[in-house]
C-alpha cells in the first residue's frame, strides 16, 4: 500500500548498541565521552518525502466517518452518537473513536447528563482505565436512576469492571442484584464468572452449560445473551483446563468476528499449544490490534516466521510513540512484548505489575506470574500467589502455580 | 489499546470494520512537534487521517487519499496547521517560513510532514509556543513534542489542559538537573548499599595489615606510601570495572538475569573474603578487583534502570550515577581507611579483628548467596 524507501527511525527511550563504539574506550574516558553523545537516536523523526507519486495510495479512511457533534444535538442523538463511537473503538481497537467520544461527552456538563449518558460516560471512562470515576457514574446510576434498562445496564457494567479488577465480593453482590432484577443467562454468566474465579471452575462450568441448555431447549435465548454466554463458557473451561473452551469462542468468532476480546483468548489459546498456523490465521488482518498483533507476533517467532521481523520492528515503533505520548492504555500488551519478543524482562516485569494494579484478569495474573519468573522476583511472585490463595483462585494457565 | 470484554444489552448491529490492508496499526492521535536550533525551526508531522477531519483532502470522497489529491490539498492543510500554532516571545508573536513540505510515516500512518523556520520580531528564538490543533475533534489528541537545543534533549506532551509549552526550558530538570540528581542516587545507593560496602572492606583490608618485608625494610612513610598506592590501583581497577558493565547494562548492550547477578555479587564478597586468609585467587588484589567489579556493574545497573525510565538523557544520568558512586566510595575510603590503618599497628587487629570480621563477611556473604539464588 505504502511503497517508498523507508528511513531507519530512531527509537525513543532506549539507546541501541550499535550507536556507541565503545570497547576501546575505557572507565572515565568513556563517560566523559558518554556524557557529551548527542541523543541523535532518541525520537528522531524520519526524513521527509516530498518525491510521492500522484497516483500513490498514501492513506485509507475509515469507512465510518466520526460524524462533528452538532451544537445542538438532542440527548437522545447524543447517547446514539457516543453509543457508536464506544462501539467503533470496541470492535475496531482503534483508540481515536475513544477521543472522539470523549470529545462529545465532554460538551455535557454534569447536570444536563442523562442516565444513558452515565453509563455511557462509564463505559468510556473504563475504556481509557479511569476505574474509579467509571465506578462512581454506575454507582450513581444504580442507586438514583428512575430507568429501569439504564439501572440494569449500569449493574452489569459494574458486576464486570470489578471482575476485571479482581474485587469478587463486589461483583458476587453486583450478579444477585442482576439476578432478581434481570434473571437469566446474563446474570447467570456472572455468577458463574465470580465462582470460577474464586472457587471452582469446573463445577461453575458444568453449571452455566447446562443453564445454557436448558435455556436453549425452553425458548431461543437472544443471540446476545447467547454469545455473551458462550463466550464466558469459554473463559471458565480455559480457566479449568477443559479443551471445550475452543468450541465456545469458536462459536463467538464465528457469529462476530468483530469480538476482538474472544479472538484474542482463542488465539492465546492455541499459542499457548504451539498451533502457530491457527494463530495467524484468527490474527491476520488484525495486526492493527495491540492485543492480537502482540499475539500474532510471539507466533510467528516461535515458529521463524519470515514476516516476524518487520512485525516486531512495527510493534516497537507503535510502543515507542505510545509510551512517548505517556498514557500506556495498553501496559499489558508491551508488557507481554517485551516478555516474548524482546526479552526485557525487568521492563517487561515493571509493566506487568503496573498492569496488574489496576486490572487482573487471569491473563493479566497470568503474565506477571510469568514475568516475575522470569526476571526471578521472588517478592512479586509471592505477592500474586498469596492473592490468589485469598480469593481461592486457582488457573490451568498460571505457571508452575500449584495452591 | 487492550482488548477488555464489555457487554450492551440492548441489540445492536454493528457494521463491520474489517482490516481492508491495515497495514499500520492503530494508535491515538498524536502531532509530532520537533524544535530545534535553537529553537529556530519546526517540524511538525500531522497524520493524514487526522487532517480528514479538518480540511478537504479526500476531495473524491472515495476515503482513499491519493498523491495527487494530498498535493491539491497542500495550501489548505499547510494554512490549517499553521492557524493552530502560535510562537511567541517578548517582542510578539513570530511567523513561520516554510522551508520543506512531504510525508513521513509513522506507526499508524502517513502523516503530512513539514520544516518551518521560525520568525520573531527581534529575531531571538521564541520563548514559548501555543498549540491549538485538533483538541476540538479529538478531546485525547495530543500534540508529542522534542526540543533539542541548548544542549539538551527533552520530550514533552502537549494536550488540551496544556496547550503552551515555555521553551525557555524552565519546566523540566535540564542536563544538569538530571546529572545532579544521579549523582545524589549514585551516593545514596553505594551507601546504603551494604553489600557493596561489604566488598570494598575486604579489598581494603589486605592493604591495611603490616607484612614482614615492608616493616622491616623501610620507613613509616614509605610503608604508607606503598599501601596508599596499592589502594589506589585496587579502587581503580574496581571503579573501571564496574564503569563498564554500568554502561553495557545501562545501554542495554548486555542484559543479565538480575537474581543471578546478586547472587554472583554475594559470592564474591565471601571469596573476596575468603582470599585474604587463603589467597586461592591470587595475591593480585587489584585483578580481583576488577574482575567482581565487573559484576558489581550490572547490580549498580539494575538500580539505574529503575530509576531513569521516562528520563530523557540516558548518558548523562549514567554518568552522573556513576560519578555517585565513586564520590560515595571515595568519602567512605577517606573515613575507613585511615582507622584501619591505624589499627593495623596493632596485633590484635591482625591476630583477632581481622579473622573476626572475615569470617563476619563470609557468613553473610553465604547467607545471601542462600537467599538471592534463584531457585525456586
Amino acid at each position: 500500500m505504502i511503497c517508498f524507501n523507508k528511513t531507519p527511525r530512531g527509537r525513543i527511550f532506549r539507546i541501541s548498541g550499535p550507536a556507541f563504539r565503545f570497547p576501546a574506550l575505557r572507565g572515565r574516558v568513556f563517560w566523559l565521552i558518554a556524557a557529551l553523545v548527542p541523543f541523535q537516536l532518541q525520537a528522531a523523526p524520519g526524513a521527509i518525502i516530498t518525491d510521492f507519486g500522484d497516483d500513490q495510495m498514501l492513506a485509507e479512511l475509515p469507512r465510518s466517518v466520526p460524524e462533528i457533534p452538532r451544537d445542538h444535538e438532542s440527548a437522545e442523538e447524543a447517547e446514539n452518537h457516543l453509543q457508536r463511537l464506544i462501539i467503533l473503538a470496541r470492535t475496531s481497537g482503534d483508540p481515536r473513536y475513544l477521543g472522539y467520544a470523549q470529545t462529545l461527552i465532554n460538551n455535557w456538563s454534569e447536570e444536563n447528563l442523562t442516565d444513558r449518558l452515565r453509563v455511557l460516560r462509564a463505559t468510556l471512562r473504563q475504556s481509557l482505565q479511569q476505574f474509579d470515576s467509571a465506578r462512581s457514574d454506575l454507582e450513581r446510576v444504580i442507586s438514583s436512576s428512575s430507568d429501569r434498562q439504564q439501572r440494569i445496564q449500569a449493574r452489569l457494567t459494574l458486576a464486570n469492571l470489578e471482575l476485571v479488577q479482581g474485587r469478587y465480593k463486589e461483583a458476587e453482590q453486583h450478579c444477585q442484584a442482576l439476578q432478581s432484577t434481570y434473571p437469566g443467562l446474563i446474570a447467570q454468566s456472572c455468577l458463574a464468572s465470580v465462582q470460577a474465579r474464586t472457587a471452582a471452575p469446573e463445577t461453575a462450568y458444568r453449571n452455566l452449560a447446562s443453564q445454557l441448555a436448558e435455556s436453549i431447549n425452553r425458548q431461543p435465548a437472544d443471540s446476545t445473551s447467547r454469545l455473551w454466554t458462550e463466550g464466558t463458557l469459554g473463559d471458565i473451561a480455559a480457566q479449568a483446563g477443559l479443551p471445550e473452551a475452543t468450541v465456545h469462542w469458536q462459536r463467538v468468532v464465528k457469529a462476530t468476528p468483530d469480538d476482538l476480546y474472544v479472538r484474542a483468548q482463542l488465539a492465546d489459546w492455541h499459542l499457548v499449544r504451539g498451533h502457530f498456523e491457527r494463530v495467524l490465521t484468527l490474527t491476520r488482518g488484525f495486526e492493527a490490534v495491540d492485543t492480537l498483533a502482540v499475539i500474532r507476533a510471539i507466533a510467528m517467532k516461535r515458529m521463524d516466521h519470515p514476516g516476524s521481523h518487520e512485525l516486531n520492528n512495527r510493534l516497537q515503533q507503535r510502543f515507542e510513540e505510545a509510551s512517548w505520548r505517556g498514557a500506556l492504555l495498553h501496559a499489558r500488551d508491551v508488557a507481554r512484548f517485551e516478555l516474548d519478543i524482546e526479552n526485557q524482562t525487568q521492563k517487561a516485569l515493571r509493566l506487568a505489575t503496573e498492569n496488574w494494579e489496576s486490572q487482573r484478569e487471569p491473563l493479566d495474573t497470568r503474565l506477571l506470574l510469568r514475568s516475575a519468573l522470569a526476571a526471578d522476583d521472588k517478592v512479586q511472585y509471592q505477592r500474586v500467589r498469596d492473592w490468589l490463595k485469598e480469593q481461592g483462585q486457582s488457573d490451568a494457565r498460571y505457571p508452575e502455580f500449584k495452591q | 489499546m487492550t482488548v477488555t470484554r464489555k457487554i450492551w444489552l440492548a441489540l445492536l448491529t454493528v457494521g463491520l470494520l474489517t482490516a481492508s490492508g491495515m497495514a499500520a496499526g492503530h494508535k491515538a492521535s498524536d502531532s509530532f512537534l520537533y524544535l530545534d536550533s535553537g529553537p529556530t525551526e519546526l517540524r511538525i508531522d500531522v497524520a493524514l487521517r487526522d487532517l480528514s477531519l479538518l480540511t478537504n483532502i479526500d476531495s473524491n470522497g472515495n476515503r482513499q487519499i491519493s498523491g495527487q489529491e494530498l498535493r491539491q490539498a497542500r495550501p489548505e492543510i499547510t494554512r490549517t496547521v499553521e492557524s493552530a500554532l502560535t510562537f511567541s516571545n517578548g517582542s510578539g508573536n513570530c511567523d513561520l517560513a516554510g522551508r520543506k513540505w512531504g510525508i513521513s510515516e509513522h506507526s499508524d500512518g502517513v502523516y503530512s510532514a513539514a520544516r518551518y523556520a521560525i520568525h520573531c520580531p527581534d529575531g531571538e528564538p521564541p520563548r514559548a509556543l501555543q498549540y491549538n490543533l485538533l483538541f476540538e475533534q479529538d478531546a485525547l489528541h495530543r500534540g508529542l513534542v522534542s526540543l533539542d537545543y541548548d544542549g539538551q534533549k527533552r520530550l514533552t506532551v502537549l494536550g488540551p489542559d496544556s496547550r503552551t509549552l515555555d521553551l525557555a526550558g524552565i519546566d523540566t530538570p535540564g542536563y544538569f538537573g538530571v546529572f545532579t540528581t544521579f549523582v545524589y542516587e549514585g551516593v545514596i545507593h553505594l551507601l546504603i548499599g551494604l553489600d557493596h560496602i561489604l566488598f570494598l572492606l575486604v579489598l581494603v583490608i589486605p592493604a591495611t595489615l603490616s607484612t614482614a618485608k615492608t616493616q622491616a625494610s623501610s620507613g613509616q612513610s614509605r610503608a604508607l606510601r606503598g599501601r596508599l598506592l596499592e589502594l589506589a590501583g585496587i579502587i581503580t581497577a574496581f571503579t573501571v570495572a564496574h564503569s563498564i558493565t554500568l554502561a553495557l547494562a545501562a545501554l542495554d548492550i548486555v542484559s543479565l538475569p538480575i537474581a543471578w547477578v546478586e547472587t554472583v555479587i554475594a559470592l564474591s564478597i565471601g571469596l573476596a573474603a575468603l582470599n585474604v586468609a587463603w589467597p586461592i585467587l591470587g595475591r593480585k588484589t587489584w585483578k580481583l578487583a576488577f574482575g567482581f567489579g565487573l559484576v558489581h556493574g550490572f547490580g549498580f545497573a539494575s538500580v539505574l534502570g529503575d530509576l531513569t525510565s521516562g528520563v530523557s538523557g540516558l548518558a548523562v544520568a549514567l554518568a552522573g550515577f556513576n560519578l555517585g558512586v565513586e564520590l560515595g566510595q571515595l568519602a567512605l575510603l577517606v573515613v575507613g581507611f585511615p582507622v584501619l590503618y591505624y589499627l593495623g599497628k596493632n596485633r590484635m587487629y591482625q591476630k583477632g579483628a581481622v579473622p573476626v570480621m572475615l569470617a563476619g563477611i563470609g557468613a553473610i556473604s553465604l547467607f545471601w548467596v542462600v537467599q538471592r539464588a534463584p531457585l525456586f
